[in-house]
């Protein structure tokens, strides 16, 4: 819809003026709003709260079935978050598969980046295996482990390869689920024997975080990679009419 | 710890459309079938969470076996109940429509896993008893919406989501931050905790208000609250049928849900007078607003997005009256009243939708002043319109009538005799804008030949439109037992 009372155009340099001071106006008002903001956070960080709750965390941890604390918080006390943060991370790949096919690939890589993807990636696999396992008890975790996984399908797409070494679009579906899946039935399966959803048996612990994070792992480096190819996947078309890829 | 065998719907409704939504990605070739049984399980376990609140009160479980504190908990009170019942009837209604809604085999793959994911969004988020958990359920709710949305693929469907998109971000992002401010004053994310703790810590007030105001700003960014509606009319009015019912008749709720809880439960020491006129008065713009845009829109879609601003807004005219009713039977007929409309407004903005699309299918276009005819060429779908226009007017003996006569009754008793102004105009309002569809749609053309022409299409919406007016309406009792109340009189 077009407004006629726009029809008399205020001249360039007034309005250029015009927009810089209100631009100034807005900063100073952000500004306040910051400080006001942090003075109320100071506040609130003077209750001294927050650190109590810590204290319960870190000495419930033994019961966890990791020494990790964080992994402790992500995939016990908290782990109903995390499951809905991974259904998170497959609807926003579902979000752009609905968009439109993927855009075509970059050329194939000279020698010398050849090898060093042949060098590179499976490096990265093996470190996000060890990311994978040392979450039990020092930094790391599925998230972490599915980033390298991640990464390795952009290197391989980045010298060349359309579908950054994703298996077929069936496969890929399976693995994609495969996160949500097992976490989700594993947390049944503990109701289903009385436990509670998601309520681990402490002996049992320790293997049901182990076999939802490697799932998760999967699932993750795949919606990662699958995301920067940027589209749905073309099963036996890879010349797209559409103009060469500029993904970021 | 309760027998889990009692807390189970609370667990399935959200785990079921989660598992469906699973199944749909991975088989796309089956995912009708998938999306219409997890429909029809999904919508079996809300009416057994129905069943077991209306029997044993509130269920409420704390997952992982943990201290309250430490874990997630799930809850379902009278309140969520209500709306999970409608969302969940609603949606059932929604996929049945879709089953036959899209026709190409990429739209389908799209739709429904995106559409399950949604569904257990929704039931997580009236379901949710922690605030950080709630946040997670908003960016799953919005992400998933916002991609719905575009599924018409056009440029403006596009735009209009991308923006959706991004305005939800902010609106989630502001939210968290009055989270965190909670959590460093209180050191606790549960909602029952955390309203103990504000109780108790009136030193933290300000800390309090500043997140209560980030929260509740964050979330009318959401509910589309005047003037903070800007995104609403092209993101709903561009979106397939089926979506923009979803969008319009549940996703907005959901935001006003939330606000509602955090108004009634957690800041309820913080919230004052103030506070309630500053929303009741963004509402009254917002009835006043959105019906005028209603009745000036040129296509049907946009008529019923905007239909939605106004129907949003009355709902905030609800909350300077809750504060100015002592606790007793008159309060809680207010409560009643403000969820009776919710529900209302569920059903019939569902039924609107879904046959406003089936009239854009049809003709081939949804302007307004082009639809001579409609009643002769698709009876059920004009009665259906016709059925939750009257259901958004507030004519007797619609849900939303009993809700408004309520409302007036208090703004009159409380001495707020302003409102009654307001609620008349917007009444008048939408009187207008529905008889303008519906005497464009009743042309001078020959008799139907049948009153039904595409049962699956045309009963959800005709189903959804009745439950509006005659079920809400004529008995609407149940829904006060439902939230354990006393007030007699419905």
């Amino acid at each position: 819809m077009t407004d006629p009372t726009f029809a008399t155009r205020p001249d360039p340099a007034r309005a250029a003026e015009r927009d810089r001071d209100l631009k100034l106006l807005l900063a100073v008002l952000l500004a306040l709003l910051g400080v006001t903001m942090t003075a109320i956070y100071a506040l609130a960080l003077n209750a001294g709260a927050a650190p109590r709750l810590a204290d319960l965390a870190l000495a419930r941890v033994p019961q966890t079935g990791v020494d990790n604390p964080v992994t402790a918080v992500l995939l016990n006390y908290r782990a109903y978050d995390t499951l809905m943060e991974l259904a998170v991370l497959l609807a926003a790949l579902l979000g752009i598969w609905s968009l439109g096919p993927a855009p075509a690939g970059f050329q194939r890589s000279g020698p010398v980046l050849a090898g060093m993807v042949s060098w590179v990636v499976p490096l990265l696999i093996v470190a996000g295996g060890y990311m994978l396992w040392v979450g039990g008890y020092a930094p790391g975790g599925a998230f972490q482990a599915g980033a390298l996984l991640g990464a390795a399908g952009v290197i391989v797409r980045l010298a060349g390869d359309p579908q950054a070494g994703l298996p077929g679009e069936a496969a890929q579906r399976w693995l994609l689920v495969l996160g949500v899946l097992v976490f989700t039935l594993v947390g049944l399966g503990l109701m289903l024997f009385g436990a509670g959803f998601l309520t681990y048996p402490p002996k049992l612990a320790k293997w049901l975080i182990l076999l939802i994070e490697s799932a998760a792992t999967l699932a993750i480096g795949v919606a990662l990679a699958a995301a920067y190819v940027g589209g749905r996947p073309t099963a036996t078309s890879p010349l797209d009419p559409r103009p060469s890829a500029q993904p970021k | 710890m309760p027998e889990p065998a009692m807390t189970a719907p609370l667990v399935l409704c959200i785990v079921l459309p989660l598992l469906g939504a699973l199944f749909a990605t991975a088989l796309p070739g089956r995912a009708v079938a998938v999306g219409i049984v997890t429909a029809l399980v999904t919508a079996a376990a809300a009416v057994a969470l129905t069943l077991a609140v209306w029997e044993q009160g509130t269920l409420h479980l704390v997952l992982g076996g943990w201290e309250p504190a430490l874990a997630i908990a799930l809850r379902a009170d009278g309140i969520a109940t209500a709306l999970v019942l409608m969302a969940n009837l609603v949606a059932l209604g929604i996929s049945v429509y879709a089953s036959g809604y899209f026709q190409d085999a990429i739209r389908i793959r799209s739709f429904w896993p995106l559409w399950l994911l949604l569904w257990a969004a929704l039931n997580g988020l009236f379901l949710a008893g922690d605030l950080f958990n709630l946040y997670v359920m908003l960016e799953l709710l919005g992400i998933s919406a916002a991609a719905l949305g575009a599924l018409t693929g056009n440029r403006e469907a596009i735009a209009a989501n991308l923006r959706y998109l991004l305005v939800g971000l902010l609106g989630s992002i502001t939210y968290l931050l009055g989270v965190a401010f909670l959590y460093t004053a209180h050191g606790s994310l549960d909602i029952g905790i955390l309203a103990a703790a504000i109780a108790a810590n009136e030193q933290l007030f300000a800390v309090d208000a500043a997140a209560m105001t980030l929260m509740i700003s964050g979330l009318a960014l959401k509910a589309a609250l005047f003037p903070l509606h800007f995104w609403l009319p092209p993101a709903h009015a561009n979106a397939p049928a089926p979506v923009s019912a979803a969008l319009s008749a549940l996703v907005v709720k959901a935001a006003f849900y939330l606000i509602l809880r955090l108004w009634l439960d957690v800041f309820a020491p913080v919230t004052g007078m103030a506070a309630a006129m500053l929303l009741a008065l963004l509402g009254s713009a917002a009835v006043l607003w959105g019906s005028w845009r209603a009745l000036r829109a040129a296509r049907l879609k946009l008529l019923a997005a905007y239909s939605t601003v106004a129907q949003i807004g009355y709902l905030f005219l609800f909350l300077p009256l809750l504060v100015a009713t002592p606790e007793g039977p008159a309060r809680d007929n207010l409560l009643a009243a403000l969820l009776l409309m919710a529900v209302t407004h569920g059903f019939a903005k569902a039924g609107f939708f879904l046959a406003a699309g089936l009239v854009q299918t049809n003709a081939g276009h949804d302007r307004i002043d082009e639809l001579g005819g409609t009643a002769q060429r698709l009876p059920a779908t004009t009665f259906a319109i016709a059925l939750a226009g009257s259901a958004l007017i507030g004519l007797p003996p619609s849900g939303s009538f009993i809700g408004k006569w309520l409302l007036m009754q208090q703004a009159i008793a409380t001495g707020q005799w302003w409102w009654v102004v307001v609620i008349l105009a917007g009444t008048a309002l939408a009187a207008a804008y529905v008889f303008r569809v519906l005497s464009r749609a009743f042309g001078l053309e020959p008799t139907p030949l049948r009153f039904i022409t595409d049962p699956r299409a045309e009963v959800p919406a005709l189903v959804l439109a009745l439950v509006s007016v005659a079920v809400l309406g004529l008995a609407s009792g149940p829904l006060w037992t439902l939230l354990g109340l006393s007030g007699a009189d419905a």
